[in-house]
């Protein structure tokens, strides 16, 4: 080796030991979802993630796929680990965002919402279920978690049927009984419904929030008062009439949400009532005719929330990418984006959605979130209702629960839970 | 010989017995029935293979029963891709066949000292670990994610090979130790009289006899860790170490899933077992019939 490669070499030697303080070095970015690769959010967040990647070409972007039901069965016990991302997609409301926020597992956002700008894309609004209290209960506390997207229930319906039928898209619920009175007196079942399953509980919701204002909502979510019943009864004295009408078939009692929608995907049923994120598969796989989404007329509130939050570990080791990728899907680039994918955004750019299915949802939520109508699920309040309505709801369709039990019922669970908090 | 066997001859002997007779129409009654039988057991592997191969367009026109127009192998080599699925085969693999060996293992060492030798209380620990085998999975997962934290196994695959073979060994044990307590004493004092040690005892004697009995404890803690869900979702975090029935969830959103995708899972999930089953089946069926014919 001649003297001049060897002080080469040293040079060079202490040029790395120089650099290597300064540079981050070797640095791994963790990171998690577990919304299906086809999804709108899918597609989004990795495109997202690409720029990410590109933008720091000294870090090793390392994505896991993982899956709804490994989060739901462990996630704070991962959280609560080394083992733990910089950044994950975790589902939204107390039992799960609101737990591991109340255990201090969470990394608060509360300074990153304004230093990164977040509090220009969303609204209070859209921030109730980014905020746990110490109990870990949504809706007031620091904020823990960011979502990127909205969904909401309403109902597809078979735009080539409706024309057939001569049938005009209802914008009152006098119109939809009326719709379904021409389907029915054709021959045809107008609507798919998966009794035993959750679009079950989200129509029943639909129709009680048809006579639900502010404080019959913020009370029930909030599992402030004693149920107040008249909704709910409406509800269901109007599921049990078209029942006996036979707007929706004696079936659909047994039926599950995968048999339900298959009712509407056939085209055997013009209207299914269920939500968003169905999107994807009706984009993709309903080829024999056009299709569309209407709300249920209500006065002011819709089943739906804003989607699952992005939350930071607190054990993260990169905290500044995980909120730069966060500023990345809420900038307007990636949200037109996922709407253009179908998806369900705050702040897509109009001229920018090319995509008509995303760019109807995403306008709809936006005209529900701008009236604060976003009313949420109906099973939230209490642990365990999700189970509740859905064995309710399957009495009342059987016959074995007249509408004043059904609502004594769901009552008698809402009431306990109230007053033991 | 008759004793050393797991399953009850009666059935067997029953059946030979059954071949002498003439032929009568209950015979053909069992035929029927057993035939029935087969549809029921087939139905499922039936729709996972039409669906797995079934185009998404198809589905949502006619269902899970229609014929499909044509054949597409999207479904399973998006599932092969996604989850990563050779990865997840070697690691299933691995888990259960060291499971399937420790279990056995600990359970043949148990069962001698339990059910040949004489061990004060045998039948008080037989009770425990038949306790230890009735307790929910759910129940004990936490403290099993603490102990596996704490001793910085958490996230590896030996932590879920050590649960998953103590547990089963629990259950081996108890089956072992009650097939060995009737194990002939004839036999045992030959080997006593021939000088044997109780290592030799156990190697050269007990052993050779209850190999069909412990190939079947074998092929069944196989099948049984392959299907473990709890354990594996739990312990095992990063994507690189789990295993089939974890990779199976990623058909199942939170509000949506995907048929014909989970039918190719579903397919891909069981074809292993089956594999094994086909292998393994001439020593089950040994296993089972070794004492019927003596």
């Amino acid at each position: 080796m001649t003297s001049l490669s060897k002080v080469a070499l040293v040079a060079g030697a202490s040029l790395m030991l120089l650099g290597s303080p300064a540079f981050a070095q070797d640095k791994t970015f963790n990171i998690w979802w577990y919304e299906g690769a086809d999804s709108a959010q899918g597609i989004t967040w990795t495109k997202a993630l690409e720029e990410l990647k590109a933008n720091h070409p000294d870090v090793t972007v390392n994505f896991e796929q993982k899956t709804f039901d490994q989060l739901q069965q462990s996630g704070s016990m991962i959280l609560n680990s080394a083992e733990a991302p910089d950044v994950l997609e975790y589902n939204k409301g107390n039992a799960t965002a609101g737990l591991v926020a109340s255990q201090g597992l969470l990394t608060n956002l509360d300074d990153a919402y304004t230093a990164e700008g977040w509090d220009k894309v969303l609204n209070e609004g859209q921030l109730v279920l980014s905020r746990y209290n110490e109990l870990g209960i949504y809706g007031s506390g620091p904020i823990w978690g960011i979502s990127t997207y909205g969904e909401y229930v309403s109902a597809f319906y078979n735009i080539d049927a409706f024309e057939k039928a001569g049938v005009k898209v209802p914008a009152t619920l006098e119109e939809l009984t009326a719709a379904f009175d021409t389907f029915k007196a054709q021959g045809v079942t107008p609507l798919a419904l998966g009794g035993a399953s959750t679009s079950g509980q989200h129509l029943l919701a639909s129709l009680a929030y048809t006579k639900a204002d502010d404080t019959w909502v913020q009370n029930y979510q909030g599992l402030k008062a004693p149920l107040d019943g008249a909704p709910y009864l409406f509800a269901a004295q109007t599921l049990t009439d078209w029942l006996a009408k036979g707007y929706i078939t004696k079936d659909s009692t047994g039926m599950n949400d995968d048999d339900a929608s298959l009712q509407f995907t056939s085209g055997k049923s013009p209207m299914y009532v269920s939500g968003t994120w169905n999107l994807g598969n009706f984009s993709a796989n309903i080829k024999d005719f056009k299709w569309g989404q209407f709300v249920i007329p209500t006065p002011k509130y819709s089943v739906g929330s804003t989607g699952n939050l992005w939350i930071i570990p607190k054990g993260s080791k990169n905290p500044e990418l995980a909120k730069e990728f966060i500023s990345l899907l809420l900038s307007t680039k990636y949200q037109t984006e996922q709407a253009n994918n179908g998806g369900v955004s705050f702040a897509a750019d109009p001229a920018g959605v090319t995509n008509p299915v995303g760019a109807n949802a995403s306008a709809v939520f936006a005209q529900i979130a701008a009236k604060q109508g976003l009313g949420f699920y109906p099973d939230w309040p209490v642990p365990g209702y999700y189970d509740v309505l859905n064995q309710k709801d399957t009495g009342l369709l059987q016959g074995t629960l007249s509408p004043e039990q059904f609502v004594d019922e769901i009552k008698t669970v809402y009431d306990d839970a109230q007053a033991s908090q | 010989m008759a004793e050393a066997t797991v399953f009850a001859s009666n059935p067997a002997k029953a059946a030979v017995a059954h071949a002498h007779q003439a032929r009568s129409p209950m015979r053909w009654l069992v035929l029927a029935v057993l035939l029935a039988l087969l549809v029921f057991t087939l139905f499922p592997f039936f729709i996972a293979l039409l669906n797995a191969f079934k185009p998404g367009t198809d589905y949502v026109r006619g269902g899970p029963l229609s014929i499909p127009t044509y054949l597409q192998f999207d479904s399973i080599a998006k599932f092969w891709k996604d989850a990563d699925y050779a990865r997840k085969l070697f690691n299933s693999t691995l888990i259960s066949v060291t499971v399937s060996v420790l279990a056995v293992g600990i359970s043949l060492f148990n069962a001698y000292a339990l059910g040949i030798g004489r061990v004060r209380g045998s039948t008080v620990i037989l009770a425990i670990l038949l306790l230890g085998t009735m307790v929910p999975q759910e129940s004990i997962i936490y403290p099993i994610y603490w102990m596996a934290k704490t001793v910085g196994l958490y996230d590896t695959q030996l932590s879920v090979i050590i649960v998953t073979a103590v547990l089963h060994s629990a259950f081996g044990t108890y089956l072992l130790s009650s097939v060995m307590s009737t194990f002939p004493r004839e036999i045992l004092e030959a080997a006593e009289i021939d000088g044997a040690t109780r290592w030799q005892t156990l190697t050269k004697v007990v052993i050779p006899i209850m190999t069909p009995t412990l190939m079947v404890l074998g092929t069944f803690f196989f099948i049984w860790t392959w299907n473990e869900f709890l354990i594996p979702v739990v312990m095992l975090v990063s994507n690189n170490n789990q295993t089939v029935a974890v990779a199976m969830g990623l058909t199942r959103g939170q509000n949506m899933s995907d048929p014909t995708l989970q039918a190719a899972a579903g397919l891909l999930g069981i074809l292993p077992t089956v594999i094994f089953f086909l292998i393994f089946q001439r020593t089950l069926t040994r296993g089972v019939v070794a004492g019927a014919v003596k």
